[in-house]
C-alpha cells in the first residue's frame, strides 16, 4: 500500500518553501495517489516565465517505485515528448532511489530543462533540431512557452471551456481564471 | 579408398582371427571408457556445490566474505579467471566498487549506534536504533523500509543485484542481510531470493547452460572449453551448446536455424502452386498449366490467359489470344517462374537426401534391437567366448555417420546457395567448393551405404567363415566411414567455412567417439558441510517443481499477474528465466540456507 504518512510529509515539505523552489504540488482530489506538479521555468532559459503542469501518478509502491510524471503543459524539449509529455529522465526510471522525494523528482525536472541532453532524447525530432540548429530550436522553445506555458495567454479560451465542460457556469468560471491570474487549478479550487 | 578391404587400418585390437592391428585406439567407440570429460552435469544436487568451489577459490584468493565472493562473481559472469584478470589489471579497489562491493569502513556503523532515535529518510518516520540496518555502504535506513526495498526487487528479478537504496549509491547490498529481513515478511519470496542467487551460477554464466530436454531432466551442463561444441547429458539428448538445439554439425547454429526455419516454412510450397497454377477467373480452384501456350483451360470450361489470369474467350495463336491483350511479356514471366522453380527444386534436391538420412537413421535405429537380440542369441551359442563388439562398433558408426550425412545436407544447402555467403565466393570458386565437398560427400555416403548393409546381413544364420568376412568388412569399413568423417569436416572447416572472407562462421568440430557425454560433477572432499546439505535434498530429486523447470516450458503463454516477471525482459534475463518461475510458483525447492547463516 502507498505511504501515506509519507507523502503527506512530503507535500507540507514542498509547501513550506515552494517560493524558494520555484516547484509546487497540488492535490486533485480525495486521491493522493494522483498529485498536480507544477515547476516555473528556470530563469536565462527559452522556458523563462513560463509555469509548467506535470501529472504524478504515484504507484502503491512508492517510494520504492518511482512516480510516474508527465508534462501536461506542451513543452519543446529533447527529453520530453512534444506530442504527449512523456518525460526521458534516468532519475524516473532505473536511477530512482526511494530516498529521493517529489520534490528533489521536479526540481530534477526543472534542472532538465537547463540542461538538455539530447544525446539521450525523448523527442528524436526536437533532439535533432537541438543538436543541428540551435537558434530555431531555441526559437520554437520559446515560443511554445508563449504559447502553452503563460497563465494570461492565449490558453485562457480553452481553459474557460475545459471548466464549463466541468459542469461550472461560463461567467463564473471566467472570474475565477481572471481573480487566479489565469491559473485554472486554482480557480478549479475556488469553483468548487 | 580403393582397397579399404585389405587395407590394415583396423583399430579391432583381437588378434585371435585375421591378424588385424589394433592401430588408433581412438577410434574404439566406448564412451563409457572415458575417465572423466571436460564437461560436466551439473545436477540440482551438485548445483550448490559447483557455485561453492568458484566462491571458495575467490573467498580464499582475496580473503573477503562470501556475499561479496558471490557480488564479485555475478558481475563477472563467473568467470574466475576474467575476475583475476581484472584484479591484476585494475587492482582490488577498481575491483570491489565496479561490483558494487563498498570498500568497508565500520565506522559509520558505531557512529548510527549511539544516537538515540534515527530518523529514517525513506519514511520519514524516527526509529528506534533496534530497528535499523546500516549496510556495508554506511546507508542506514529503517528495517521495515529495507524489506520493502528488498522484496520489489526480488519480485523484479533483480535478486542478484540489489542495490542500496541511498541515491546513486552503487553498493549491492548484504544478501545475508535480505535473506534475514524478507524470510521474517515474507519467507516465499526469501526463498525466491536464494533460488535466484542458486541459479545465477546457471543462468549469468557462459559455461553453464540448462539440459534442453522436454520434459526437463534437471540438469545444467558446464562445459570446459570452446563453447562450439555439442555435448550429451546423463538423461542422454544430445544437444549444440551454442543453441540449444538438437546436435547439427556440420551446419553452424545460423545454417540449422535457418533451415529449421525453412523446413516448417510452407512457403516452398506456396511458391510451387504460385508458379505452377493460376486460379481460374470464374470458379477460383488453381490450374495448372499444360504445354506451351498462354491459354489454359480450367475443368469448369473457363478459357483464360495464363500471364494475367483474365478470363478469354478460346481462339489463340502461339503469341496471342483473340480478342484479348493483357500486354505482358512471356519471356519476363517465364523468368520468374524458371527462378522460383529451380530455387524450388535446390531445395527439394538437399531436402529430400537430409530426409532420406533422416528416415535410415530411424530404420537402424529398429535394427539395432534386431542385431543386439541377435548378438545376445550367438553369445549364448558360442559358449560365450566369441566377442561381438565390432558388430555394436559399427552400428555406433553407422549412427554417428549417418547423422553427420544427413546435416552435411542442410550444410551444404547453404554453403553453395545465395542466402549466406553469396557475396564471399565467386561463381567459380563456388563451383570448385562444391565440387571438393560433394566428392568427399558422396565418398562418405557410399561407405555409410555400405556398412549399413553388412551390419543388415545376418550373420547369426552364415557359416563361420562367412562371418569372418562380414567382420572384416564392418571393421574396415567402421575406420573408413570415420576417416570419411574426418575428411568432410577437415574439408569445411579448412576450405570451405575457413576462407570465408566476410564473415566467421564456426561448427562443433568432428569427434570420432561421438559426441562427449558430460560426467557427474564430483563435489571436492573439504566441502562436506555442502554435500551434506545438498545431499538433504538427493530423495527429491525427481520433485515436479524441479523437473517442471523445464526451458522447454518457454511456449507457456506469460501470466499476466505475475508482477515479479514483468520486468524481467528489461533486465535481461532469459525467457527460460520467466517460464521456471511461472511453472515453479511456490513449490520452491527446500534449500538448505548456506552454512554461515544457518
Ligand atoms: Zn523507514
Ligand atoms: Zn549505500
Ligand atoms: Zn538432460
Ligand atoms: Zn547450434
Ligand atoms: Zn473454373
Ligand atoms: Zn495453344
Ligand atoms: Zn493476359
Amino acid at each position: 500500500m502507498l505511504d501515506v504518512s509519507r507523502v503527506q510529509k512530503e507535500l507540507v515539505e514542498i509547501d513550506r518553501d515552494k517560493r524558494i523552489s520555484g516547484v509546487s504540488i497540488t492535490l486533485h482530489g480525495d486521491d493522493i495517489s494522483h498529485l498536480s506538479g507544477t515547476i516555473s521555468g528556470p530563469i536565462e532559459t527559452p522556458y523563462e516565465g513560463g509555469t509548467f503542469q506535470i501529472d504524478i501518478q504515484l504507484p502503491a509502491s512508492y517510494p520504492f517505485e518511482p512516480p510516474k510524471m508527465q508534462f501536461l503543459t506542451k513543452v519543446w524539449h529533447p527529453n520530453i515528448s512534444s506530442q504527449n509529455g512523456a518525460i526521458c529522465l534516468d532519475i524516473l526510471k532505473d536511477q530512482w532511489s526511494p530516498a529521493l522525494t517529489l520534490k528533489t523528482a521536479l526540481l530534477s525536472l526543472q534542472a532538465l530543462l537547463s540542461s538538455p541532453a539530447p544525446d539521450d532524447p525523448q523527442d528524436a525530432v526536437v533532439a535533432q533540431q537541438y543538436n543541428q540548429d540551435y537558434p530555431t530550436f531555441v526559437s520554437t522553445a520559446r515560443y511554445w512557452t508563449e504559447t502553452f506555458a503563460k497563465r494570461s495567454s492565449l490558453g485562457i479560451e480553452e481553459k474557460v471551456q475545459k471548466l464549463v465542460e466541468m459542469g461550472f457556469p461560463e461567467s463564473q468560471v471566467r472570474t475565477a481564471l481572471e481573480t487566479c491570474g489565469g491559473d485554472e487549478n486554482l480557480a478549479l479550487e475556488k469553483l468548487c | 579408398m580403393a582397397d579399404f578391404e585389405t587395407s590394415d587400418d583396423d583399430y579391432y585390437g583381437d588378434d585371435s582371427l585375421d591378424g588385424l592391428d589394433q592401430e588408433e585406439d581412438d577410434l574404439l567407440w566406448t564412451p563409457q571408457r572415458t575417465p572423466s570429460s571436460a564437461s560436466k552435469v551439473i545436477t540440482r544436487a551438485s548445483l550448490l556445490a559447483a557455485q561453492r568451489e568458484d566462491l571458495k577459490r575467490v573467498t580464499e584468493m582475496l580473503t573477503l566474505k562470501e556475499h561479496h565472493a558471490r557480488t564479485l562473481l555475478i558481475h563477472h559472469r563467473w568467470d574466475v579467471e576474467r575476475l583475476l584478470a581484472v584484479l591484476v589489471e585494475k587492482g582490488r579497489d577498481r575491483l570491489f566498487t565496479e561490483a558494487g562491493i563498498p570498500i568497508l569502513d565500520a565506522a559509520h556503523q558505531a557512529s548510527a549506534r549511539s544516537t538515540s532515535s534515527i530518523m529514517c529518510n525513506i519514511c520519514m518516520e524516527d526509529i528506534s536504533p533496534n530497528d535499523v540496518t546500516t549496510m556495508d555502504c554506511g546507508h542506514c535506513f529503517c528495517n521495515d523500509c529495507w524489506t520493502e526495498h528488498f522484496i520489489i526487487k526480488i519480485k523484479e528479478g533483480e535478486s542478484r543485484r540489489v542495490r542500496c537504496m541511498a541515491h546513486k549509491c552503487n553498493a549491492i547490498c548484504d544478501e545475508a542481510i535480505i535473506r534475514n529481513l524478507v524470510s521474517v515478511k515474507d519467507p516465499e519470496v526469501a526463498e525466491r531470493f536464494e533460488r535466484f542467487l542458486l541459479e545465477s551460477y546457471i543462468e549469468d554464466n557462459g559455461k553453464v547452460k540448462w539440459c534442453p530436454s522436454v520434459p526437463h531432466c534437471g540438469n545444467a551442463i558446464r562445459i570446459d572449453g570452446d563453447s562450439y561444441c555439442e555435448v550429451e547429458c546423463t538423461c542422454g539428448l544430445q544437444f549444440c551448446f551454442r543453441c540449444s538445439s538438437e546436435a547439427h554439425s556440420p551446419c553452424s547454429c545460423l545454417m540449422w536455424e535457418l533451415w529449421i526455419k525453412k523446413c516448417k516454412d510452407e512457403s516452398e510450397t506456396v511458391n510451387w502452386l504460385t508458379v505452377h497454377t493460376k486460379p481460374c477467373p470464374k470458379c477460383h480452384k488453381p490450374v495448372e498449366k499444360n504445354g506451351g501456350c498462354n491459354l489454359v483451360t480450367c475443368l469448369c470450361g473457363q478459357y483464360f490467359c495464363w500471364l494475367c489470369g483474365g478470363a478469354t474467350g478460346r481462339d489463340h495463336t502461339w503469341t496471342g489470344i483473340a480478342g484479348h491483350s493483357c500486354g505482358r511479356y512471356k519471356s519476363d514471366h517465364n523468368k520468374v517462374a524458371e527462378r522460383a522453380k529451380r530455387d524450388l527444386n535446390r531445395y527439394m534436391h538437399y531436402h529430400n537426401r537430409y530426409k532420406a538420412h533422416m528416415d535410415s537413421m530411424k530404420r537402424e535405429n529398429k535394427l539395432r534391437e534386431t542385431v543386439q537380440a541377435t548378438i545376445a542369441t550367438s553369445e549364448s551359442k558360442d559358449d560365450g567366448f566369441r566377442d561381438y563388439s565390432w558388430v555394436t562398433n559399427g552400428l555406433n558408426r553407422l549412427f554417428r555417420s549417418r547423422r553427420v550425412l544427413s546435416y552435411s545436407y542442410p550444410f551444404a544447402f547453404y554453403m553453395f546457395g545465395d542466402d549466406l555467403f553469396k557475396d564471399d565466393m565467386t561463381e567459380e570458386e563456388r563451383q570448385l567448393k562444391q565440387n571438393l565437398f560433394e566428392d568427399q560427400q558422396q565418398q562418405l555416403e557410399v561407405t555409410v551405404e555400405r556398412l549399413s548393409k553388412f551390419i543388415e546381413e545376418k550373420f547369426d544364420k552364415l557359416p563361420e567363415d562367412k562371418v569372418k568376412e562380414i567382420r572384416m568388412h564392418i571393421i574396415n569399413l567402421t575406420v573408413l566411414v570415420d576417416t570419411c568423417c574426418k575428411n568432410m569436416y577437415e574439408c569445411i572447416e579448412n576450405d570451405l567455412l575457413g576462407l570465408l572472407q566476410s564473415t566467421t562462421h564456426s561448427i562443433a568440430p568432428y569427434t570420432s567417439k561421438g559426441i562427449e557425454r558430460a560426467s557427474e560433477l564430483s563435489v571436492c572432499p573439504d566441502s562436506d558441510q555442502i554435500l551434506n546439505s545438498s545431499k538433504a535434498n538427493d530423495d527429491d530429486a525427481h520433485d515436479p517443481s524441479w523437473v517442471s523447470s523445464a526451458p522447454g516450458t518457454d511456449s507457456e503463454p506469460r501470466s499476466e499477474g505475475q508482477v515479479s516477471c514483468a520486468s524481467l525482459d528489461d533486465n535481461g534475463c532469459s525467457s527460460r528465466k520467466r517460464a521456471r518461475e511461472e511453472t515453479l510458483g511456490s513449490l520452491l525447492f527446500d534449500l538448505n540456507l548456506p552454512a554461515e547463516v544457518a
